[in-house]
Formats: structure tokens, sequence, C-alpha cells
């Protein structure tokens, strides 16, 4: 985002530029403020990381005992579905800017598609594993506190993601955003990034290192 | 076009509708002032509260064998007492109340960039203390205010309830921080730049991160603890294959930084404070702002020090002792700064400076007996005993409290436009330091001599230190209700102070007291670093604030 350009204070004018008529706010605070948020919930991810990986060395109950391998080929499938959203939401935002309504709610549609698809696979795939290992997130030990916790949160994530987005899409719909400002739109892209990139680092701790 | 430049977020000149009515003014503000305002009363409440919680604990403690509780109670008492005064007392006055009131206006802003987050941080903060005193009403928590497990995993349903409350003031503090980091960075004045601020300004700049990141892992914590205790899942249950260090790790990689937010910002008021009454230039304007920068960052590497009798390996045992002890460098620093800044100053011993110059004295007290438990061997012997109350009572009430008071005595007159009057707060001063010096020091040598902390009853060889601990308590009780009383009286019947009664150099004091809804009539521009007190104030474009001729500025949007 471009830095905020000051006016003239010797104008005497009270408003700057993009300042809300309610509160001082400019779009680039908010994205501002917006970046902040991400870095502190990536540290509340990163807690729970470190909880997964402290338990997993220093305490007892890793392998988890009764289940065998996790299903590493659906959850790399999965993946795919979840990493395709991330690049049909830079499409999305891309076309945006550049104008083209109906690209871009193509493009828009298929992220919250692709979103819902992801979290459709990450149920089938609990449910596998409570039919077939009886694992649930109290009755694992320490497999099903930290994968449940984390991959649960995650979800949790793709679910207020595909909310954020449709809200966002009603928004443009209603012509809330221009082609010139657009913050919020910046905004719901870094944060499905953000819950793409979260996702790199738990497929890797827990299909690809078991 | 230079002004375009030095312009921060370019906002600086918007301002707020003037609020009507009683609720969109006082009780749903989204002005900073009365939002620091109403964290001021709420943590002053709970002050009352927790302060209470201690007397009982004093009462308790006056015999070997006290009867005024049962053990259980006992542990109710001090596990609610330390959780009042950490989160609902020290680290919202010193963010909520003072960072609100003052740093924004320090800057140079007419708020902070999101008012109405603000508004819903503070709005967090009242539900979360009674959710934490409503925990008295089901069994409150038992395992102290760290709540190690395996106890509070078998502690009474109020724990729950603890973890649900602290977990919500730590989402008020977490978007506290994202607030005012955004406001620092981004809406200083026009020539506002980073090492002119005020250090109360680079103390709030220090503590803002470490309220965004540490908070959040505190969250993570709260919430394992939260999930364990209602659902059963494992997390620190070593039955179950959980550790109960990890609780350990988790908690104090939170509390650890959370000492410094609650020491930070007192740093950042005495920096102000000691220079207006001495008359100088505070020494070492770019050492006491960095060195606040780099205790928050080393603020993240020392978690462990408090886990030195948990078992950890020798080899990380001794890293974290060193690493501990660096701190010391710059809490040092800022220390012979002040008393550099003292050194041939004409100083004026209001009660504001008293506070102050006490606040060297006992903050020094307890930063040395935190040097000596950061040293392994000697922390194996203190821990868990009456030294580390006495330790982090001198940091806490001789530091953060002191700071608190002494700012208390300073901003009144910003806040109300009128005096505290000065014989009852000398008064309050001087029995405070007698209350609060016997309560604690007695504490040093029954710690060593082995008296275990959180215990309903002792061996009747530490009766006269206690006896006596108990004795001054109640003065320093007595002391802080004089400052109550002074308080409320002041506010209707104080002298009138004018609006920069201390010829004090930072912002806040160039506009009327009490501050109008739009802070400055035309944001002003700044020269230079305000701590020069021969040279002319370094600001320009304050002509007409103090004038009553000149209009109100007009709100974005209503012209």
């Amino acid at each position: 985002m471009a830095v905020a350009v000051a006016h003239d204070p010797s104008s005497g004018s009270g408003q700057a530029h993009g300042v809300d008529r309610l509160y001082a706010e400019t779009r680039e605070l908010r994205i501002n403020g917006f970046l902040l948020f991400m870095v502190s919930d990536l540290v509340l991810f990163s807690s729970f990381i470190f909880a997964y990986l402290y338990l997993r060395q220093t305490g007892q109950g890793w392998p988890p005992p009764g289940i065998s391998r996790l299903d590493v080929a659906f959850a790399a499938f999965n993946s795919v579905v979840l990493f395709g959203s991330g690049a049909t939401m830079h499409f999305a935002l891309e076309n945006w800017k550049h104008g083209n309504f109906n690209k871009y709610a193509g493009w828009m549609l298929a992220t919250i598609v692709l979103g819902a698809g992801f979290l459709s696979g990450q149920g089938y795939e609990y449910w596998t594993l409570y039919t077939k290992f009886h694992a649930s997130w109290s009755g694992a030990g320490i497999f099903g506190a930290s994968f449940f916790t984390l991959t649960g949160m995650h979800g949790f994530h793709v679910f207020m993601g595909i909310c954020y987005l449709t809200i966002l899409f009603l928004q443009t719909v209603g012509g809330v955003y221009t082609k010139q400002k657009y913050a919020g739109l910046t905004m719901g892209t870094l944060y499905w990034h953000f819950v793409d990139i979260i996702w790199v680092f738990l497929f890797s701790m827990f299909y690809l290192w078991q | 076009m230079a002004v375009a430049e030095l312009h921060g977020g370019g906002i600086a000149e918007h301002v707020h509708p003037e609020p009507h009515g009683f609720i969109r003014k006082y009780i749903f503000s989204i002005d900073h002032k009365i939002i620091g305002l109403q964290y001021m009363i709420t943590a002053f409440i709970f002050l009352v509260m927790g302060g209470m919680l201690a007397e009982l604990i004093r009462v308790q403690l006056m015999s070997p064998h006290g009867t005024l509780v049962s053990n259980d109670t006992f542990d109710e008492l001090y596990s609610v007492h330390g959780s009042t005064m950490v989160w609902l007392v020290i680290i919202p006055m010193l963010t909520g109340a003072f960072g609100n009131f003052v740093f924004p206006v320090q800057i140079g802003a007419r708020d902070v960039a999101f008012p109405w987050l603000n508004m819903a941080s503070f709005w967090m903060f009242p539900p979360a203390g009674l959710m934490l005193y409503g925990s008295f009403l089901m069994g409150a928590p038992t395992a102290g205010w760290t709540e190690y497990p395996p106890m509070s995993l078998q502690g009474a349903p109020g724990t729950s309830m603890w973890c649900a409350a602290i977990f919500l003031i730590g989402v008020s503090s977490t978007l506290t921080g994202i607030n005012f980091l955004v406001t620092l960075l981004r809406m200083r004045a026009p020539g506002m730049t980073l090492t002119r601020m005020p250090l109360f300004c680079w103390a709030q700049l220090a503590t803002a991160p470490l309220l965004m990141i540490a908070t959040t892992a505190l969250g993570a914590a709260l919430a394992a603890l939260f999930i364990e205790r209602q659902f059963g899942v494992p997390f620190y249950d070593p039955t179950r294959g959980g550790s109960p260090l990890l609780w350990q790790h988790m908690f104090w990689f939170y509390s650890h930084p959370a000492v410094y937010i609650m020491i930070l910002p007192a740093f950042g008021m005495i920096s102000e404070i000691i220079p207006t009454f001495a008359r100088k230039p505070i020494f070492g304007y770019r050492m006491i702002a960095f060195s606040s920068v780099a205790i928050a960052l080393l603020g993240f590497m020392v978690w462990a020090h408090h886990m030195f009798t948990s078992g950890l390996s020798p080899a990380l045992q001794l890293a974290f002792m060193l690493l501990t002890m660096t701190i010391a460098i710059p809490t040092g620093i800022k220390i012979f700064s002040w008393v550099a800044t003292l050194w041939g100053g004409k100083i004026h011993f209001t009660t504001a400076m008293l506070f102050a110059t006490g606040f060297i004295v006992t903050f020094t007290i307890g930063g040395l007996t935190g040097v000596y438990l950061a040293a392994v061997p000697f922390d194996l012997h203190a821990h868990g005993t009456y030294f580390i109350v006495a330790h982090l009572h001198y940091v806490l009430v001789g530091g953060s409290l002191m700071g608190i008071f002494a700012g208390m005595y300073f901003w009144f007159p910003k806040m109300t436009g009128r005096f505290m009057n000065e014989t009852l707060g000398k008064w309050h001063f001087w029995l405070f330091m007698i209350g609060f010096n016997g309560t604690f020091i007695p504490m040093h040598w029954i710690g060593l001599l082995g008296q275990p902390r959180r215990v309903a009853t002792y061996d009747p060889q530490f009766w006269s230190s206690n006896f006596a601990a108990s004795l001054f308590s109640f003065i320093m009780t007595f002391a802080i209700l004089l400052f109550f009383v002074n308080a409320l009286w002041s506010i209707r019947r104080g002298k009138p102070a004018g609006h920069n009664p201390w010829g004090a150099r930072t912002l806040e004091w160039q506009i009327p007291s009490p501050m109008p809804y739009y802070n400055f009539k035309k944001v002003p521009m700044v020269f230079a670093s305000p701590y020069h007190f021969s040279d002319p104030l370094p600001y320009r474009g304050l002509e007409g604030e103090l004038d009553p001729s000149v209009p109100a500025p007009v709100p974005a949007g209503h012209h």
C-alpha cells in the first residue's frame, strides 16, 4: 500500500485523505493493525506448535499407540485444495485491481468453494480417525491433544476465513469497495494466505514427520 | 512539502465529533483520555479489592497458627490477590490508564489509531475482573497466581473461571498493544521523530510489542489448561502423557515479559517526573530510550530462570542465569541516568518527586535481589520462600505502584485541573515508605531462614517478623487510604492548577486542563527533544491552544 499522502496543515481543513467520517482510521492504519493482529495470531499458533513439539519430544505416548500412520496421500490432496484456494484468491484480488468484476467474482467464489472443500476433507479425515482408530480429542493422549487442537484451530481459522471472504464478497457486490480503495480485500487476502502458510507448517510437522 | 514528509499517517488533523450525552461521553466513549480514566478508576477499585485480600493474608499470619481462615481459603486468598494485582491493577493501570491518558497527547495525536477498538479493550476489563471474583462463588483457584498443574488441574471449578477471566483480560491487552504500537509508529505529529519522543512514549513503544506477543502465548497456555480441565484433553497431566513443565514454559514465556510490562511504563513516568522537578535535561536520553527496548528484547530470553528448581539441564540453567544477569545492565543504565539527572539539579520535592526518588531507592533494592535470584545456587536455596515474596513486592509495590502514585500526583492536575493536596500527599508518601519497607524487609530474612510462601501457618520461630510485617502492612494500607481520600477530595476541592503547574515541557502540558476532546486546536510541529529546560519550547502552532477566542476545530465531515 502506498503511504498516505499528507495534506498541507496550513490549508486549515479538518479532513485528511481517506479518513472515515466517524473516526480517525485510514485504510493504511487498518492494514497496519491487521498485520499486527496476524503477528499475534502467529504467536498463538507458535505456542501450540511449541507445546506439540515439547510433548512429542519429552512426554510419553509418541508415536500414538494404536494409530498407524496418518494418511499422507489424502492430506496432500487436501493441501493442494487449500493451496489452490490461495492461488484463486490471488487471481481474485488482481482482477479486482484491474476492474474485471466478473472474473473477480468467479475467482472469489472458487476460493470460497475450495476453502469449504478443504474443511470437508478435514472433517472426513477426523471421521476416519475416529471410526478406524477411535482417536478423539480427549481420548488419544498427547496425539489427540496436539493433532486435534492444532488442526482444529487451523480449521477454525479456515472457517472464519470463509465467513470473512463471504462478507467481503457481499460487500463488493454491494459496492463498498472501489478499484482504488479496497483495504478490506487486501486484508482478506493477507488473512487467507496466512492460513495457507500455517498449514504448510502443520502439514510438514504432522504428516511428513511421522 | 517538508511538512508532508514529516507527517506520520496523514490523519493527525482528524477531529472526532464532539460527544453528546452522558453515555457517549463517559460510558461508551471513544476518547482515549476518558478511556484512560475508566481504566484508572476500575483498576483502583480492584486495587482496593486485592488490598483487602492482602490484609486478610496478613491478619491470618499474625500468629503462627492463625485461625482467621482455613488453609484452603488461604490458598484462594493469595491466588486471587496475586492475579488481581498483576492483571487487574498494575498492567491495566500502566498501559490502559496512564498509557491511554498520556502518550497520544505527548506525540501530538488527537486519539489512538483505533478508538473503537480501544473502547472494546476497556470493556473487556471489568467483566474479566467480575469473572475472577465470581470464581469465589464456585471455589476460587488455589494454586497461586501461577496456577501450576497438576494442582490447578485438581483445583475447584473456579479455576476454569480464572482461566477464562485471564484469557479475556489477555485479549484486551493484546488489542491495546496493537493499538498503541500503530499509534506510536504512525500518528506522531509533524517533526515528532522517534528520538524526539518523550521517554514515556519510548516506554510504551517497548511495552506494546510485549503486550501483543507475550500475552498471546499466555492465551495459548490458558486455553490448553481450560481445555484440559473441561474436556479432559491431556496437555499437562503427567499420568496421561502430558507435561506439567510445559505449562511452566508457556506461562513464564508470557509472565517474564509481563514483569517488564509492569515496570517499563513506570520507568517512563519516572523519566518524565525526575527532569521536570530537577529542572535539568534528562541525562542519557538515548540510553534510557534504547535500554527500554533492550529490556523488552532480553525479557523474551530469560523465562526459565523461574524454573531453576524444576529440573532444567545445568547447561540451560547456566545460559538462563547469564542472560538474566544481563538485564541488570540496561536497568542499571536507567538508574544511573536518573541519579545523574538529579545531580546538580534544582530539585523540588513535590509529592510526585518524592515518589519518583523513593521509586529509585525501593526499585533498586528489588532489582538487586533479582540479581541474587538469577544466580542458580542462590535461587535453589531461596525458591519458594518468602525471599521471593519480598523480591517481587519490592519491584511491584516499591517499583510499579510507587510509579503509579508518582504519576497520579504528577498528572492529576492534567486530569482534573486541580492539584492534589500536598500535605496529605507527603503524609501518604512517608507512611507508605515506612509501612511498605516494614512489611517487606522482614520477609527477606524469614525467607532465607526457610519460611515457605503460600502456607497458612508457620514455625513459631518466625512469629516476631511476621507480626511486625502485619503491623506495618496496616500502616501501608492506611497510607493508601489517605491517597484515596486526597484524590476524591481534590477532584472538586483541590487548588486550581492551571494548564502547566509544574513547568513541564511535554505536549500534554501546553494545552488546557482538563484536556478538550480534540486535544489540539491545531496539530503542532515539533523541532527538538522536550528536555532542554533553558531553551524555548520546541513546538510551533500552539499559540491558540489556551486562547478561548480561538474556536475549536471542526470535526471531519461536519463542515
